[in-house]
């Protein structure tokens, strides 16, 4: 490889690291505040970041009520009400089964409630994929949008070296970010985020304080499963999918909340980011099936050297 | 105010207790004292609502507290200062403050109760924007009584507040707690087991041993009886 295409290459990798990380960021934070909130166990975020695609497939396609967007608008806004529709799909989740594994009912019992988390989670995730599959078919689908096919070149300046900018990565990323910093700021300054804190840290001390914490959790599932769903919804337009995508990212979503830091919430979203950009950098190297491989050679790199994670605390003063 | 009659917990067959009565009238310091598994803080907790009581019957201000949820309790003017002080960690002392007055009253009440706080606590207001968890003993039992004030209470239930704290820095508390009493008028349910220093505040004392009320009066009755002075204030 001569120098310039090796300058293009990593540069190319690293903006493809970056935009996709952020998406996958996004994608981690939903599942992390989940568990950092409420110390649930959730096998099915993929199925919900699946039903965000889905839910995005739907508003924007055919007779969606947002076709009137038109396919460069239309997939991006798609994606956003994605969100609130996946929100209303955990709440009730959450009202039904995830509520009754979970919070104060199961605090202080052996195992915090978790097995039943385990096989309650596992089970709504394959009723989601295989209902998923009797609605949907298997055929895969993609939230259509041009901009998926063009790219901003940007020329770095040696030799004839460009950088290729997918336009609806692009602009996904920066929905992404924009997302996860409007949770950043609703969790620091706003008085649901306090009270939402105040319930992770110390569930019955809220309770004294007046917090109906039991509302404040399911609040947090519905958010987490609304976030990865504008996560999903995003990726939508860039990427086939089917009934048993969100089998592949429910591993990079569980490797990014842990590089992050288990229980902090914005460090999945460097979790996340880290993956993606592991992801893109193996492609220099390796071939595209074993980009899965590296990202858990990192991750149990990272495990062995900063055991609390990237973002964790290592301990906390009783 | 407070009203709780014949009030039986038991854990899972275990009975924690048995028949327990106790009132606490408008303005009134009352203090529970007795030994280390006697129900104190159950007692505390079937008040708050995260215990379920067996029997027996809770009523503050007229309202039956079985009616209502444990999160609602702190609404109607009851904070609880939980035993080990229980802060939110990984909030800063600020925040903390802030939850305590996340009820209808604390929040219309806040700039005047959060002046109130740190001139009791001035140590609060230096420290505002550090963790909570990263504090001593002795501040984070002032952030658990602040964040208690904070929701401008009726009734304010402190749990061994000097549990844990160096002698210096529980008799600051102790002052505290009375200035609260005397100057700010709110009505104390105290919990602890340094006798001497609680019931010499107090209006009112009970002495509850294995979950049952042994012996309650004022200051003097108890102070007068035998086995209090025997078994409590270490006098014959």
């Amino acid at each position: 490889m001569d120098t310039e295409s090796l300058i293009e290459n990593v540069l190319n990798a690293l903006t493809a690291g970056v935009t996709i990380g952020c998406i996958y960021g996004l994608m981690c934070i939903g599942l992390g505040l989940i568990f950092g909130i409420m110390k649930v166990v959730n096998f099915a975020q993929g199925e919900l970041l699946m039903l965000g695609m889905f839910a995005s497939l739907y508003l924007v396609t055919g007779g969606g009520i947002l076709a009137f967007l038109g396919p460069n608008i239309g997939p991006f806004v798609g994606a956003i009400l994605a969100g609130p529709i996946v929100f209303v799909v955990g709440a009730l989740l959450h009202k039904f089964l995830i509520s009754r594994v979970s919070g104060l009912k199961t605090a202080g019992s052996i195992d915090d409630g978790h097995f039943g988390q385990l096989i309650v989670t596992l089970g709504i995730s394959l009723i989601l994929q295989n209902g998923g599959m009797i609605v949907f078919g298997s055929t895969p689908f993609t939230v259509q949008t041009p901009l998926s096919s063009s790219a901003i070149e940007v020329a770095v300046g040696y030799g004839d070296a460009t950088v290729f900018l997918n336009k609806a990565k692009l602009i996904a990323c920066a929905v992404a970010i924009a997302v996860a910093i409007a949770l950043y700021l609703t969790m620091e300054f706003t008085r649901i985020g306090k009270a939402l804190r105040a319930a992770a840290d110390n569930p019955t001390a809220a309770t004294y304080m007046g917090i109906d914490v039991d509302k404040y959790y399911r609040m947090a599932f519905g958010m987490g499963c609304g976030i990865t769903a504008i996560a999903g919804g995003l990726m939508a337009t860039y990427l086939s999918f089917g009934p048993f995508v969100g089998f592949d990212y429910v591993i990079i979503m569980y490797s990014g909340v842990v590089l992050g830091g288990i229980g902090s919430i914005m460090g999945a979203f460097w979790g996340g980011l880290t993956v993606g950009f592991v992801q893109q950098f193996s492609a220099l190297l390796l071939p595209p099936q074993l980009q899965n491989a590296m990202i858990f050679i990192v991750f149990l790199l990272i495990v062995l050297l900063r055991p609390q994670g990237l973002f964790g605390r290592s301990a906390e003063r009783a | 105010m407070l009203e709780v009659s014949n009030l039986s917990v038991s854990y899972g067959g275990l009975r924690a207790l048995t028949d327990v009565s106790l009132s606490v009238a408008e303005g009134q310091f009352v203090t529970v004292v007795g030994p280390n598994g006697a129900g104190k803080t159950t007692l505390f907790k079937t008040i708050s609502g995260v215990v379920k009581p067996t029997g027996g019957k809770i009523v503050f201000m007229g309202t039956d507290l079985a009616t209502i949820s444990a999160a609602q309790r702190a609404h109607l003017g009851i904070a609880h200062v939980p035993e080990g002080r229980q802060v939110f960690k990984t909030l800063t002392v600020r925040e903390n403050l802030e939850m305590g007055a996340y009820p209808e009253t604390g929040r219309a009440k806040w700039t005047h109760t959060i002046d109130r706080i740190h001139t009791l606590f001035p140590i609060l207001a230096e420290r505002a924007q550090q963790l909570a968890g990263t504090l001593s003993g002795g501040e984070q039992q002032m952030v658990a009584i602040g964040r208690g004030l904070a929701c401008a209470p009726r009734l304010l239930m402190l749990d061994e507040p000097s549990m844990g704290l160096a002698p210096a820095v529980t008799d600051t508390i102790f002052e505290r707690i009375s200035q609260i009493h005397k100057e700010d008028g709110v009505t104390i349910l105290l919990v602890e087991q340094r006798v001497a220093e609680a019931l010499e505040l107090s209006d009112h004392g009970y002495v509850l041993e294995t979950g049952h009320v042994v012996l309650d009066g004022p200051y003097e009755t108890l102070l007068a009886d035998d086995r209090v002075r025997k078994s409590y204030l270490g006098l014959t």
